[in-house]
């Protein structure tokens, strides 16, 4: 059975405040901190952080080098869509191991291997049985020090990367999120998606000479974080780490990323879909950037679920007993920069757009006025707490449930800072925070319709 | 893993009921329990989680006929609909504390009713689920909004929203016309809109009865918690298992087909392939395995036609085969279990090309299938993909849940002993000329069926059935090698006559 429409764009940060719970018992020593498991930060020479995990479940681990650069790192015209291009790239091959090779020897192993970008980072995992992992930690660091790659092999990926925007290009959530994004900044890289620009995009086999320099700036050990989670041993995977990622030289770049100016009025954006689909209404409103220790932010992420989630009085009456919207969510995106905090909804009618528009806007004038149910926000932190642990439920997905906390903030050590901040929050902060960010002047408002099904 | 499995024995009076289901031995110990339903338990009091997996023996292929989507919104309903102790709304209430849910997930012969929680909810999260299970309320305002959203899954999102899965709905939809395997799961348009709650009530009724059923629990449970379970699920109504035969493929003369869905596009997702009269039960399955995941592994950028295809003319994002269903293949590295079908298709699945390169692509990779199956692998060949799946089929299931899926899927094909221990056995067992010889036996290139979703299908329409010349253009110089064999490609003949083209526009597709 094929699920509905998911709602996109909810990067938050699930994460818990860990009380008394039951953790997933499968790490030898559980610490004490938010993490369950117990773990090391190693800190090379050159400034490659390394974060060890080790866990009881047998022969497996995961391995996770993430690059702290993503499309937010885009800031030069014509070159939107770099980040997630140099995911396809580091594929290619270098001087010691060409691609060919790099290929049999993860044939042979038989690895999990597979990457993703978003706006803040690009991130390459691979899931393994022990006995490969000097294996991958050699080829790892090669690539990651020496990728080597032609113009014509460039090229030719180029072509691949236009493929992957084909894929999504009837998408009418795809199409409706480039339109807003490029409506909502006027000048931060957040401005397009992941994937960049389609102009950008058709460009790219030209650009070989800027991908060597993206790749110059970013890919430096003291912008990446490598993770080990599993089957291992601290000492010697510590000395393997040492022994091929230490000649690995620390780069100079810093970028220079332009500051979004404050939004100061409403935007609109409409896209007419050509094929059919259900109508959409995208409300989203400029929040702060990510820090851990931001109550206010913590509040809007609370807030997200409780004013327009599953459990909100707002879904019981639009989708469960009215029924006139399909689907409704909302939340803010947790980013290094200030971004959005997103509302999403698809009424089943293009002639209920502003009456769900307005009814929306009620409940965040309600959720302005009025602290939450103490109650409620006490089931939500409890949701927070076993989500987090519910995630943990395998190495694979344990390494992947580190990654957006290390992309945020550079490491895990801030779980414990977020965890406190998101226990503190009470009420009148949630109240507050709505009332302050969730303001007709800071938002953009997106609708799609189509001519078939309306 | 510290998995310890237990089969519940039961009588065997109501095996022969189900015994059409198996295609090989039933396990000894498998038959349903005279007072409730078969358990498949996996107990590991070391996790903190405990996994339903509660397998009802129907799905969509049991719809009756004009009501098709009906296994898929029963299930929906009891997923995602109130009990007569909750309403949908108090039930999304109870479980968000917990950060648990359950859903129902609907194959062709498979329902499943499954959920994960923590086990320290375990006693309100099994009154939640039992409750699903045992007393689902059907009421009008839950089927009317689930019935609401179904139709439009098919009207929208599959026939608009994503190319891809729609190229392989219909390759499936026209492979097993005329039979109970065609529709998706989710049904015909113009059926969900004439289903009514009654039909539901109906359909439930025949079908979610304890002898119908097998309860998958994994995790951290105990004795007494079974125990309790054992005689809850007792009060499942009893009744026999409603008629059901796996359809056979419908006949068609040899040949090529091609189904052009018509839609305004800038790429053309492309599917092809037929049904294989093989499952994982098969001696066969092994070796036809190793060559699949040689010519194709679903996700593997070293698989052969991806490498071919992606990496040497950067023709798309990626290229697969398949010997078995996999779900959601845009979503997903490793195949869901409990899609478990006894009638599966060998599928090539060629991500979306730009337009003027649709027609190459086609011919190169039904070049490469048809070269593969008149020579085999090559010794070097087999030992490293025997290797990669060797390893590769540790990330298969890597949670509990999974696992559990696994032991019912294991059931479902009636297999002695577990598929995850097996193929390892079987894989290291593989011989060059197994190989060879599964691939002539099961992989016919000629008689495929092709779904392109595309626009300007007159255009191609010509150019297949003239066999028209098709060169690739490269963004930078192409190897001589690479020249070479595009040389090849361009002209390949795929012999495709005009009458086994067909051109539907989208809005036709999944009416009746």
């Amino acid at each position: 059975m094929r699920a509905p429409a998911l709602l996109t764009g909810f990067a938050v940060v699930a994460v818990a405040v860990l009380g008394t719970v039951a953790i997933p018992a499968r790490s030898a020593a559980a610490p004490a901190g938010v993490f369950p498991y117990e773990h090391r930060t190693e800190v090379l020479p050159n400034g490659l952080k390394c974060i060890l995990v080790k866990l009881d479940n047998p022969d497996l681990v995961a391995y996770v080098t993430v690059v702290r650069a993503g499309s937010r790192d885009e800031i030069e015209p014509g070159h939107t869509g770099f980040a997630h291009f140099f995911e396809h790239m580091m594929f290619r091959g270098t001087e010691q191991v060409s691609a060919e090779e790099y290929n049999r020897i993860h044939i042979e192993m038989g690895a999990d291997d597979n990457a993703f970008t978003s706006e803040d980072v690009t991130a390459y995992h691979l899931v393994f049985s022990k006995e490969h992992l000097e294996t991958v930690i050699a080829t790892e660091a090669d690539r990651f020090m020496n990728l080597s790659y032609g113009e014509p092999a460039f090229r030719t990926e180029a072509l691949a990367i236009l493929g992957e925007y084909n894929k999504s290009a009837n998408d009418p959530d795809f199409q409706l999120e480039e339109k807003f994004l490029e409506t909502a900044f006027d000048v931060h890289p957040y401005e397009h998606t992941v994937m960049g620009f389609l102009k950008d995009i058709e460009d790219m086999p030209n650009q070989y000479a800027y991908s060597l320099q993206f790749h110059d700036r970013f890919y430096r050990p003291g912008n990446c974080v490598v993770l080990v989670v599993g089957d291992i041993d601290y000492e010697a995977t510590r000395a393997l780490l040492e022994k091929h990622y230490r000649d690995w030289q620390p780069g100079a770049y810093r970028a220079e990323r332009p500051v979004e100016p404050e939004q100061r009025g409403e935007r609109t954006c409409h896209v007419a879909y050509a094929g059919a689909s259900l109508p959409m209404l995208w409300m989203g409103y400029k929040a702060p950037a990510y820090a851990p220790d931001n109550r206010e932010f913590a509040a809007l992420r609370l807030a997200g679920e409780l004013v327009f989630g599953e459990t909100s009085p707002l879904y019981r009456e639009l989708v469960l007993e009215q029924q006139t919207v399909e689907s409704l969510g909302a939340g803010v995106r947790a980013h290094r920069d200030p971004n959005l905090f997103m509302i999403q909804a698809q009424p089943k009618r293009a002639a209920d757009l502003a009456a769900v528009q307005a009814r929306i806007e009620q409940a965040i004038a309600e959720a302005a006025a009025t602290p939450v149910d103490a109650t409620r926000l006490a089931a939500m932190k409890s949701n927070l707490r076993y989500s987090f642990l519910m995630r943990l439920n395998s190495t694979r997905a344990t390494a992947l449930s580190l990654v957006e906390i290390v992309q945020l903030t550079g490491g895990v050590e801030a779980l414990d800072t977020w965890y406190a901040t998101l226990d503190a929050v009470g009420p009148d902060d949630i109240r507050a925070a709505v009332a302050r960010h969730l303001v007709p002047e800071r938002r953009t408002v997106g609708t799609l319709t189509s001519a078939e099904v309306n | 893993m510290r998995t310890r499995i237990v089969l519940v024995p039961a009588a065997a009076a109501l095996v022969a009921a189900y015994a059409f289901l198996f295609a090989g031995a039933i396990p000894a110990g498998s038959a349903a329990a005279a007072d409730g339903p078969e358990f498949v338990l996996q107990a590991d009091p070391a996790s903190p989680f405990v996994s339903f997996r509660i397998w009802v023996r129907t799905g969509s292929a049991h719809d009756p006929a004009g009501k098709e989507g009906l296994a898929c919104l029963t299930g929906s309903l009891i997923g995602r609909g109130g009990t007569v102790a909750r309403s949908y709304d108090e039930i999304l209430q109870a479980l968000f504390p917990m950060a648990a849910g359950y859903d129902v997930t609907i194959d062709r012969e498979m329902t499943v009713l499954e959920g994960t929680v923590h086990k320290d909810h375990l006693g309100t999260y099994y009154e939640l689920i039992r409750d699903a299970l045992l007393a689902p309320a059907f009421r009008e305002d839950d089927f009317a909004r689930l019935q609401a959203e179904q139709v439009n899954t098919l009207r929208t999102r599959l026939r608009y929203g994503d190319d891809e899965e729609l190229a392989k709905a219909v390759l499936t939809w026209v492979a097993f016309a005329g039979t109970s395997y065609a529709h998706p799961e989710e049904g015909l348009v113009q059926s969900v809109e004439k289903l009514a709650v009654e039909d539901v009530r109906e359909f439930h009724g025949a079908h979610f009865t304890r002898d119908n059923i097998v309860v998958g629990l994994a995790g951290c449970f105990g004795d007494e918690f079974v125990a309790r379970m054992r005689q809850d699920l007792a009060r499942l109504p009893a009744g026999p298992a409603p008629a059901f035969v796996p359809p056979e493929p419908p006949k068609r003369a040899p040949g090529r087909r091609v189904f052009l869905i018509e839609k305004d596009t800038r790429a053309t997702a492309i599917s092809f392939g037929h049904p294989i009269a093989i499952t994982r039960a098969a001696d066969d399955f092994y070796p036809l395995m190793v060559a699949n995941s040689w010519l194709g592994e679903h996700r593997s950028s070293a698989a052969h036609l991806y490498q071919v295809m992606r990496t040497a003319r950067g023709l798309n994002y990626g290229d697969y085969s398949y010997i078995e269903y996999f779900d959601h293949g845009s979503r997903r590295q490793v195949p869901a279990p409990n899609h478990a079908r006894h009638r599966q298709m060998f599928e090539v699945w060629i991500r979306p090309v730009t337009n003027a390169n649709r027609h190459f692509a086609l011919r190169q990779a039904v070049r490469e299938v048809t070269r593969l199956v008149q020579t085999g692998l090559r010794p070097e060949e087999l030992e490293l993909t025997r290797n990669y799946l060797l390893n590769f089929s540790r990330n298969y299931a890597t949670t509990e849940s999974m696992r559990l899926g696994y032991a019912l899927d294991d059931r479902f094909y009636g297999l002695p002993e577990s598929h995850l221990d097996r193929l390892r056995s079987r894989l290291a067992a593989v011989e060059i000329e197994e190989v060879r010889g599964a691939l002539r036996r099961h992989i016919r290139p000629g008689s495929i069926d092709i779904v392109m979703v595309t626009q300007d299908a007159e255009a191609l329409k010509r150019a297949l059935t003239a066999d028209a010349f098709s060169p690739i253009r490269y963004a930078s110089p192409a190897s001589q090698a690479i020249l070479e064999e595009d040389e090849l490609i361009q002209e390949y003949p795929l012999g495709v006559a005009e009458e086994n083209v067909v051109i539907l526009p989208v809005e036709s597709v999944f009416e009746r």
